[in-house]
This record gives structure tokens, sequence and C-alpha cells, in this order.
């Protein structure tokens, strides 16, 4: 009896342990929004991994006409080039194409130009995987 | 069988020992962070003068953000307008801080932490300053160790009246929990200074391992306002700033000695110097207002750090156009003296103040040990103060060195006793030969600039 809840509590840690390390290794969704002088925009990657993705972007404040998406991982000196994103709506726009091509600490600009001129709103992102 | 009751409880602790251990991350850099204890200090050359802008960290959001704008030239109260804005939902306050030598904090609010910017603007100019706001989270460590400690203390007192109505099963028990409850909480006590500290709310996410190295270089373009200025006249010194790797604008400064980037201006000939604190007006890009008295070639030397690697320093030059008439002195701009520095007019005799003129002001002359330094080896340089001296940019003195065509700078820090009226400095000048050499501290109401030449000899055979 005492033996069975021993192997009970172990096995309990251990589901608990391995949800967390798991829980930590897998891509969470980014959610962002960033709001500079002249646009303000809220970016969605639903999995912020290595290789093609799809990045939306609402532009929530000013008229915006077209939206181009690039990375970099400053800490590196890595680049890449812009995704021209296609616009799906007023103000919302999709870009798909590999943006991230490793993982670490990313900096994800958009490139906004629109009736208040060009701007370059940056976010945050950390790919894991 | 109490024992092995002890023991799951023991793995169990553990394994959430584990768990925090593993859903912690590291700290965050610590550039431009505005939290609690943590001030952001920045030293802005606007309207002609130098200042120091304080933003002093919040314990909660929403919560109060302090800016105070320190003044080290004498400024009577220039007001400087102020804007906060969130780089997130763009909510923006403003505000209004006085110059001056022990300024009052304008009170602005801020209702999210994560990252700001920052907007100055005095006398026709504007300074924008990305931030972040970081509060720190309680860890729950406190909660551990005070809920351990109660359910013991209770425990052990239902313990004592268990064991007084003569129930030994039961007492025994309750004795268990709070033994476990004392385990709890010393684990806790033991363990929680192993852990390393969460990132603070809104800080940038960052990767737990760093990327050895730091980052790339810096390259820099340097162009005037207008294309060509003329001697006399004011123009604008722009510095763009390009990550050598990337080619984008390089947009992660730190404070560096209490600056983005600190700017020594200087003729060819050396007479003309000032040491100013550029104004960020975009990514990557610095820009500060400067009027030269005399037209020739004039040497522009950048010192600043980008986050996670160390300092650099960018050299150019310009040229400055105009009307070939000899100007002795400046004419001041809006009001005050512009840049850091009087001009340093006469780069006298060796190892000796400039003439007189408004340089000396009452301090002493620089005093070498050696007199004459040697190439490689450390040589003193002290100086007495005309007057108490304040810190400016973290430091009592700064000592600037340069040789007589501009390839080597050198910044040195003073590094005497608090509170002494004399600066010392010690460097190795690399080479023999004539340098400039100028020394910089801040009296209550200016910066004092003390210019002189160190000739330096050869080293003697047999090093």
């Amino acid at each position: 009896m005492r033996r069975r809840a021993l192997i009970a509590a172990a096995l309990v840690a251990a589901a608990v342990l391995i949800f967390v390390v798991g829980r930590s290794m897998a891509a969470e969704p980014l959610r962002a929004s960033v709001a500079g002088a002249r646009y303000a925009a809220t970016v969605v990657i639903d999995r912020p991994t290595i290789g093609p993705i799809t990045v939306e972007v609402g532009v929530t404040s000013g008229d915006a006409y077209t939206v181009a998406v690039s990375a970099v991982m400053t800490g590196m000196g890595h680049a890449t080039s812009e995704l021209s994103a296609r616009a799906t709506a007023p103000g919302r726009f999709v870009a798909e194409g590999e943006l991230f091509p490793m993982s670490g600490a990313w900096e994800v600009s958009l490139r906004v130009n629109g009736a208040a001129g060009e701007e370059t709103l940056v976010v945050n992102a950390l790919v894991t995987g | 069988m109490r024992p092995a009751r002890l023991l799951a409880l023991a793995a169990l602790l553990l394994a959430a020992l584990l768990t925090a251990l593993l859903s912690l991350g590291a700290s965050p850099a610590a550039a431009h962070n505005v939290s609690a204890g943590a001030d952001l200090r920045l030293a802005q050359t606007i309207a002609g003068t130098e200042l120091t802008v304080v933003v002093k960290g919040t314990t909660r959001v929403p919560g109060p953000l302090r800016i105070g704008i320190i003044a080290y030239q004498p400024v009577t109260g220039l007001p400087v307008a102020l804007e906060v804005r969130s780089a997130e939902d763009g909510r923006t306050v403003t505000g209004e801080a006085l110059a001056s030598a022990d300024p009052r904090y304008a009170e602005l609010r801020v209702e999210r932490t994560g990252p700001h910017v920052l907007t100055l603007r005095a006398g026709g100019e504007s300074a924008v300053v990305p931030f972040r706001v970081l509060v720190e989270r309680g860890s729950g460590a406190e909660l551990l160790i005070y809920g351990g400690f109660f359910v013991a203390g209770v425990l052990l007192v239902g313990g004592l009246l268990t064991g007084a109505l003569a129930r030994p099963g039961p007492a025994m028990a309750v004795a268990a929990g709070a033994a476990a409850g004392v385990t709890v909480a010393a684990m806790v006590v033991v363990f929680e200074p192993m852990v390393p500290a969460g990132p603070p709310d809104g800080a940038a996410p960052q990767v737990t391992a760093l990327a050895g190295g730091g980052r790339p270089y810096v390259q820099e373009r340097v162009a005037t306002v207008p294309a060509r200025p003329v001697a006399g006249e004011e123009f604008t010194l722009r510095v763009d700033l390009v990550d050598g790797s990337t080619g984008r604008p390089v947009d992660d400064l730190t404070a560096h000695h209490e600056a983005l980037a600190h700017l020594v201006v200087t003729s060819e000939d050396g007479r003309y110097f000032r040491h100013v604190h550029p104004l960020r007006t975009g990514p990557g890009r610095l820009e500060v207002r400067l009027r030269a008295d005399r037209p020739g070639r004039y040497l522009a030397h950048a010192e600043l750090e980008r986050e996670d690697s160390g300092g650099q320093l960018l050299a150019a030059s310009f040229d400055v156009h105009g009307p070939g008439t000899q100007r002795a002195t400046g004419d001041g701009t809006g009001g005050a003296d512009s840049g850091t520095g009087d001009t340093g007019d006469g780069m006298g005799g060796q190892a000796s103040a400039g003439t007189g003129g408004d340089a000396g002001t009452g301090g002493g002359l620089p005093v070498l040990a050696p007199a004459v330094p040697v190439a490689g080896r450390p040589a003193t340089i002290e100086m007495d103060t005309a007057g108490p001296v304040r810190p400016w940019l973290g430091m009592a003195g700064h000592l600037i060195v340069r040789d007589r065509d501009g390839s080597f700078l050198g910044h040195v820090h003073e590094m005497g006793s608090p509170g002494s009226r004399r600066l010392r400095f010690t460097f190795s000048f690399p080479a023999e030969g004539s340098y400039l050499a100028w020394v910089q501290y801040a009296l209550a109401d200016r910066i004092v600039t003390v210019p002189f030449t160190v000739e330096v000899s050869a080293q003697e055979n047999g090093r």
C-alpha cells in the first residue's frame, strides 16, 4: 500500500517534470502589439519556428498600404530578406515564408508604408526550435 | 512507514524546486532599463547646454515614473518638454521638467511595463530615447518560506495539545506535518539564493545562453547639415550608425558612462575641443548642434557601446568652410556655452595649462609624474580643481588625450580618492611624440575644461 503510494507520487512528479520541460521546448505563439509614432500594429505568429511560417499583421492605427516583414538577430548579426505581406482585408496583412533560420532572440521588423509615410515597427520574438 | 512518507514528500518538494528552476529564465541585460533602484541616466547636449536626464524606476504599474533634468552649465530653469509613449499600446503622457543643478522631478504615470519611448524637447531640438519599464515579479519563495513556518507553528501547537490529551497516533501525524512545514521552509531558505531570479515584468525576451563575443562592430557615416558648414555658423553633425554584419541601423546602444555616445570633436590643431552627447533622433541616428569658430578640418571621435558588447571608438572627420576670418572664440549658442568645453585656445607649452583664458578658471596646473612620460609606461597626471567637484558622467573627472594627427584617442577616468579636490589620472601613452590632452570636471555650476600638451619620450633601451 505504502509502496504504491510512493510509486504514484514519483509518477506524478515525473509527469510534472515532463510537462514543464516539454512546454518550455514547444514554440509558444507570438502575439505582440507595437505602437510607433505613425502606425500601430499587432503581430501574430502561431508557430514561431525555423522553417516556413505565417505572420499575421493587423495595422490597428494608421492607414497602411503595404507591409514587409523581416527579421534580425542583433546578438549574432544575422538578418533575413523581407517577406512582402499580402493584404487580406483593410489593415490586415499576411506574410508567408521563412523568417527565422535559427533559434534564438530575434527582432521582427515591420516596414509599414501608408498614408502617413513609412515607419518600421519592431517586436521581439524568441524562437525556440 | 513514517520515513517513507517523508521521503515521498521530499521527492515532491525537489520536483517543485526543479520546476521553479526550469520555468525561470536569465535576467535581462541592463540596457536602457528602468526598474526600481536602477535609474536610467543619459547625458544629452540639447539647446546648447549639457544636461543629464534621470528616469527613476517604479516598483509597480500603473505607477509613477519620475523624470528629472540635471543641468551642468548655468541655465536658469530651462524647460524641457517630456513625452512618454508606450511602444506597445501607444498610450502617451506628457509633462515638463525644469533643468537645474538640483532638479525637481516631474512625475509621469506609466500604465504598463515593457518598451516605452521618451521624447525630450528643448530649444527647438528633440531627442527620442527608447527604454523599458521593468517591475520585479515576486519569486514565490516568500510564500513557501512563511507558509511552511506558519503550517509548522500551527501543527506544533496542535501536536502539543494532542500529545497532552494522550493520543499518540494523531499527535505523531500532526508532528510529522509540522516537520514537513519546517522542511519546506528551510529548504527554500537554503536553495532560494541559488535559483536565478526570473526576468522582471516587461523585459525583452532573451535566450539563456548568450552568444559569446558580443555584437557585430558598428560602422558610422558622418555628415553635416548643411553639407558645407561655415565657420561661426551653427550646423548639425549627424552620425548614422550601421551594423557591420547586417548593414541595418544600430539601435541598441546602451548607456555607456551615462550617455548613448560621447562625441569628441576637435580641430586638427586641437585648438577647438568639444565633448558632447548627441541626441538620438531616429533609429541608428545621432545628431548634435555645433558651431566651429575657424575653417579647417575637424575630427569627430565617437565612443559608444552596444548591448552585450564592449565599448567601441569610431573616428571620422569633416570640413568647415567659409570666411577665412580667424575668430578666436565661438560666439556661444542659444545663450549658453556651446559644448561642454570652453574653447581651448592656446595649447600652451609642454605639460602646462592653456595660457590663462577661461580654461584654467582658478584650478591648478596639471602635474605629470614622471615629468616627461615614457612611452608604454604608466604616467600619472594630477590636477587641483577650482572648487568642489560634482560627479559628471559617473566620474569625478575625465582626461581625453589625442595624438597630433588624431589617429589615436584615449579617454581616461579619474581614479583619485572621492571627495578630494585633486584629480588623478594614470595613463600609458602608447608611443613617443606630442599629445594633446584635456582634463574635464564639473563644478557646481559649470564644466571646466583644461587643455594642455604632453611630450612623451621613447622607451629607454632594455625594456
